[in-house]
C-alpha cells in the first residue's frame, strides 16, 4: 500500500522474473501514465485465463492504467469472469464471496481511513452484473445509501457469462442464452437511476470502444469517492463467448450496443463537481463565460 | 498450430497511429518502438506484437483496417512468422521500447 511494497528487498533484485523487474522500473508506480502511452510502458496487469477477445479484458486493462494512484489502490472483486484478471495485477485484490464485494469494500475502505488518516488509499470494486445486480444487490443499494466512499463497477456483459449464459438483471428482455432457452421475460434493471436515488455522487456509463473516455471516467470516480460518497460506473463488456460475437467483431458490437442502449451518460453531483474543481483543478465543470450578445439581424 | 497477429512495420510506420495498442484485450503486447523503420526512413516508428501474449482475438486487425483505415496488421500462424518479439527480448526505454527480433519463433 505504498510505493515500497513493489520495489524489491536488497540482494533480491536479480532474482527476479524480467516482468517484474519491468515492473518496477518502467511501471506505472509514482508517475502519471495516459492511455496514449500505451505501448511503452510496463502495465500492472500481467497474463490472466480471460477469453481471447473479451471486451471485459480490455476494459480491466484500460481500468488499471487509469486508477490515479495505482501503488494507493485496493482491488474488490468477486465471483465471475473479471475476477479472472483482476486477481493477475500488481495491485492488492481482495476477494469477496459472490456478493459480498460491497460490504467487503466498506469495511475495507473505512479500516484504510482509520488507519491511514487524510492520505489517500483508493478502493475499486469491479464485479459482473450478476454479481452487482442480482446476488450483490442489497449490500451494494445499502453501500450507497450509506454514502460508502468507494468505487463500483459494473462489468455488464448482459449475461452470468462464467457459469455458462444464465440470464440476469441487466440481460435484455428477449434475449436468449444458453441457460434461458424461452427468452428472457422482463427489462433490463436500471442500475444507473438507482444510483442516482441511492445518492451516488457519481454516476456514469461507459463502452470500452473509446479508451479516452474510461480513462476520463474512472478517473473522476476515483477522484470523488475519496471525500464526496459513493460512485458507480456501468461499463458494457461484451461476453463473445455467450452472445456469439466472433473476436474481431467485438468492436463493432461494442459500436452497435452504444448506439442502442449504451450511449455515453454522466451524472456529477454538485458537491462531487465543486471538489473536482477545488482539489484536483479540473475545468469542465466552470461556469461558461457568458456567450456574447447574439447579433441582431439588420442592425450594425 | 495458432494464429498471431503480425504487423508490417513498413506499413505501420507510415501512419503509426497507436490505436491498435490501445484496443488489444491483452496487457503488454502490442508494444510501441520509436526506433523502428527509422532505418527505411521513417519518422514516427511502429507498433510490434509481442506473440507470447498475443491470443490471436484478430481485434488489433479490425481496428488497424476500419479505424485506422491501414490495413497493417495480418493473423499469420506462429511458425510462419518471418520475424517476431517476444517478452524477453523486449526492453523498455523512457518512452518506447526496443525488441530484438528473434526468427524463428518456434524452433
Ligand atoms: C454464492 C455463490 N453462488 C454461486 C456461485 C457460482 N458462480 C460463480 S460465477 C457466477 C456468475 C457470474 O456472473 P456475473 O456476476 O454476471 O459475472 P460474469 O462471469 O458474467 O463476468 C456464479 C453464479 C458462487 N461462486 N458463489
Ligand atoms: S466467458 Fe465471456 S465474459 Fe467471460 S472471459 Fe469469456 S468472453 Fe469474457
Ligand atoms: S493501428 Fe495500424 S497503423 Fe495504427 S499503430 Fe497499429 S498497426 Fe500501426
Ligand atoms: S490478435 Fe488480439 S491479443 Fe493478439 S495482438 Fe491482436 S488484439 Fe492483441
Amino acid at each position: 500500500m505504498s510505493l515500497d511494497y513493489v520495489k524489491f528487498s536488497n540482494g533480491f533484485e536479480k532474482f527476479m522474473p524480467k516482468e517484474y523487474r519491468d515492473m518496477v522500473e518502467h511501471g506505472p508506480f509514482g508517475k502519471k501514465v495516459t492511455v496514449s502511452q500505451m505501448g511503452s510502458f510496463k502495465e500492472v496487469l500481467e497474463e490472466h485465463p480471460m477469453c481471447a477477445g473479451c471486451a471485459m479484458t480490455l476494459f480491466i486493462r484500460l481500468a488499471m492504467i487509469a486508477f490515479p494512484n495505482p501503488e494507493d489502490t485496493i482491488t474488490v472483486g468477486t465471483a465471475g469472469c473479471g475476477r479472472l484478471a483482476i486477481s493477475q495485477a500488481a495491485i492488492p485484490f481482495v476477494y469477496g464471496n459472490y456478493g459480498d464485494q460491497n460490504g467487503v469494500a466498506s469495511g475495507l475502505s473505512r479500516g484504510l481511513r482509520l488507519r491511514f488518516g487524510d492520505k489517500p488509499k483508493d478502493v475499486v470494486v469491479m464485479a459482473g452484473d450478476g454479481g452487482t445486480a442480482d446476488i450483490g444487490f442489497q449490500q451494494v443499494l445499502h453501500s450507497w445509501f450509506r454514502k460508502e466512499r468507494f468505487t463500483t463497477i459494473m462489468l455488464d456483459n448482459e449475461v452470468y457469462g462464467n457459469t455458462g449464459g444464465q440470464e440476469s438483471g441487466m440481460t435484455n428482455r428477449g434475449a436468449v442464452l444458453k441457460m434461458a432457452p424461452l427468452g428472457k421475460k422482463f427489462e433490463k434493471m436500471d442500475m444507473l437511476q438507482m444510483a442516482k436515488v441511492a445518492g451516488c455522487a457519481y454516476v456514469a456509463t461507459v463502452v470500452p470502444n473509446n479508451p479516452r473516455r474510461v480513462e476520463s471516467v474512472i478517473k473522476k470516480a476515483v477522484l470523488i469517492a475519496r471525500e464526496v460518497g459513493s460512485t458507480y460506473i456501468q461499463a458494457y463488456t461484451s461476453c463473445n463467448i455467450e452472445y456469439a460475437i466472433p473476436t474481431d467483431k467485438v468492436m463493432e458490437d461494442a459500436k452497435t450496443v452504444e448506439n442502442d442502449r449504451y450511449q455515453f451518460t454522466e451524472y456529477v453531483s454538485e458537491e462531487a463537481k465543486q471538489y473536482l474543481t477545488e482539489r484536483y483543478g479540473y475545468k469542465e465543470f466552470l461556469a461558461k463565460p457568458a456567450a456574447p450578445a447574439a447579433a441582431i439581424p439588420g442592425k450594425a | 498450430m495458432y494464429l498471431v497477429a503480425d504487423i508490417s512495420v513498413e506499413i505501420c510506420a507510415a501512419k503509426s497511429c497507436k490505436l491498435c495498442t490501445q484496443y488489444c484485450p491483452e496487457a503488454n503486447t502490442i508494444q510501441y518502438s520509436d526506433e523502428m523503420g527509422k532505418e527505411q526512413g521513417f519518422k514516427y516508428g511502429s507498433a510490434y506484437v509481442a506473440v507470447d501474449r498475443c491470443k490471436g482475438c484478430a481485434q488489433c486487425v479490425w481496428v488497424c483496417d476500419n479505424m485506422a483505415k491501414n490495413n497493417a496488421i495480418k493473423m499469420i500462424m506462429i511458425d510462419q512468422l518471418p520475424k517476431a518479439a517476444l517478452t524477453d527480448n523486449i526492453t523498455y526505454g523512457e518512452k518506447s521500447t526496443t525488441a530484438v527480433l528473434a526468427s524463428p519463433v518456434v524452433g
